[in-house]
């Protein structure tokens, strides 16, 4: 089986561990086996080393990159930001100064950085990877007639030019919504599909400022798309939409009730019918009757079909 | 406006330094301010705004305009810029000198402290979630892990961060 190292940055493991149980659920399930990059750590968050000293950065950044080297393995990443944060580093070490000034760094713990691992998304591994095809023959149940309206997520699409893996349009991604359709669900197209959530560094700075933002896009999936449920590839975005509806709803600033959110792995993790308890039951928005829906009888792929 | 010559020079001397390479073949078009999600959410000075400033020389008088804290280093500004600025190293360029200054809120220290000590900016007990969703309850991360917070620390005491007396 194809190994991958799985890189888990803070936000899954430490908060929404249930996410991070889907992909130990769903890769070995579709061939692919995640393996532990142990003392991995933050990649480092943009308002950390990066917001600092260039340099800092890609050493963090790197320390990350070297557990995997060792390893032999690449590394995906569920986090936008992770993703971003090291596509970037890697990058920046493409320049001899920054690489040999990282290394005099990295020397002082023992480690050398020599870029013989690469980056992934989780949702490039799905799509680029294991496959739609494969993705559809291990569905358990089929999600006809649901609509999902999608969020992609900044940071695994600009800039383009220094990620692995990238959309023929950046500003009109499709990997997400092929993930989404292989389930058998409508994904339905609304006019802020590139828009920012508004979560990230202008949610610590301003926090009004980033539910603006949000607001904005949450009205034009509502009404544009009257989906059931949003389904994005960012954790960050998860937490967004998933932490300010309800925020929104509490002000009166909606008038509908807060549209359920999954993770796209918690979604395929219920569509390949995993326990709902162990991949999708942490979130401020009350999804047990959609899951209950996802994964209801009349959903059940039959066996030979 | 007075134009100074040393302060502009001087400004765009340090914001290359600190990662800003592209400034100087900006020409101000706006294509950077039109898509930027900050300048929409109402972050005046960021993307051309704050490069016109910064080729003017205006550097010491933004040091406290938040603006660039508001930045989602998103790179829609690079992706578009038709000049190849990359305006978010420029705006990041500005932030880092921003930070050295210690010009920032109180509230990003937290964010250096968690992952000086723990290897995580975010850091929450985790132990009953993992147990809820039958993961085990340490993760296989720097949290629970002294030798690669060492690491880490070595790596930030070892840095320009080390000497701001951050953590
Ligand atoms: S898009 Fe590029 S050239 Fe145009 S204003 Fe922005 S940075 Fe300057
Ligand atoms: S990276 Fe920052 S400056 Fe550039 S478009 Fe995104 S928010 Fe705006």
């Amino acid at each position: 089986m194809e190994q991958i190292g799985l890189y888990l940055g803070c936000n899954i493991p430490l908060k929404n561990p249930d996410i991070e149980q889907s992909f130990r659920k769903i890769f070995p399930a579709l061939d692919v086996q995640p393996v532990d990059l142990e003392g991995a750590g933050c990649c480092p968050a943009w308002g950390t080393a990066p917001s600092f000293d260039l340099n800092t950065w890609c050493a963090i950044s790197s320390r990350n990159i070297t557990i995997a080297e060792e390893k032999n393995v690449d590394i995906m990443t569920g986090c936008n930001s992770c993703f971003g944060v090291l596509s970037e580093a890697k990058h920046f070490l493409e320049t001899p100064a920054t690489r040999t000034a990282v290394n005099n760094s990295l020397a002082k713990i023992n480690r050398e950085y020599k870029g013989t691992s690469d980056i992934y998304h989780v949702a490039h591994v799905l799509h680029k990877k294991i496959g739609l095809t494969k993705i559809r023959e291990n569905l358990k149940y089929k999600l006809d007639g649901l609509k999902i309206a999608v969020q992609t997520g900044c940071h695994t699409l600009w800039p383009s030019d220094v990620y692995k893996v990238k959309e023929d349009n950046p500003y009109f991604p499709t990997m997400l919504k092929e993930l989404c359709e292989v389930t058998g669900a409508t994904v339905c197209h609304y006019s802020r599909l590139e828009g920012c959530c508004g979560m990230g560094g202008m949610r610590s700075t301003d926090a009004e400022k980033s539910l603006k933002l949000f607001k904005e896009k949450l009205l034009s999936i509502k009404e544009e798309t009257n989906a059931d449920m949003i389904v994005t590839t960012c954790s960050s975005c998860f937490m967004q939409f998933d932490m300010s509806q309800p925020i929104l709803k509490g002000r009166g600033v909606i008038d509908f009730e807060p549209i359920p959110t999954f993770y796209y792995t918690q979604l395929l993790a219920l569509a390949m019918g995993f326990d709902p308890q162990q991949v999708a039951c942490i979130s401020q928005i009350d999804r047990n009757p959609i899951i209950a829906e996802i994964q209801s009888d009349t959903r059940r792929i039959k066996e030979g079909m | 406006m007075i134009i100074d010559q040393n302060k502009i020079d001087e400004t765009i001397k340090i914001i290359k330094a600190n990662g800003g390479h592209g400034i100087q073949k900006c020409v101000q078009c706006g294509a950077c301010s039109a898509i930027c999600p900050g300048v929409k959410a109402g972050f005046p000075l960021l993307c051309r705004a704050l490069i016109k400033d910064l080729l003017n020389g205006l550097l010491e008088e933004n040091i406290e305009n938040s603006s660039s804290w508001g930045c989602q280093a998103c790179n829609r500004c690079t992706e578009v810029c038709p000049q190849g600025v990359r305006p978010q190293e420029v705006v990041f360029a500005f932030r880092r000198y921003q930070a050295n200054e210690l010009a920032f809120s109180t509230s990003a220290v937290t964010s250096q402290m968690n992952l000086y000590e723990t290897g995580h900016a975010v850091f929450t007990d985790p132990k009953e979630a993992r147990r809820k969703v039958g993961l085990p309850e340490e993760t296989p991360t720097s949290a629970f892990n002294e030798a690669a917070q060492q690491e880490i620390r070595t790596l930030m005491d070892n840095s320009p961060m080390g000497e701001l007396g951050l953590f």
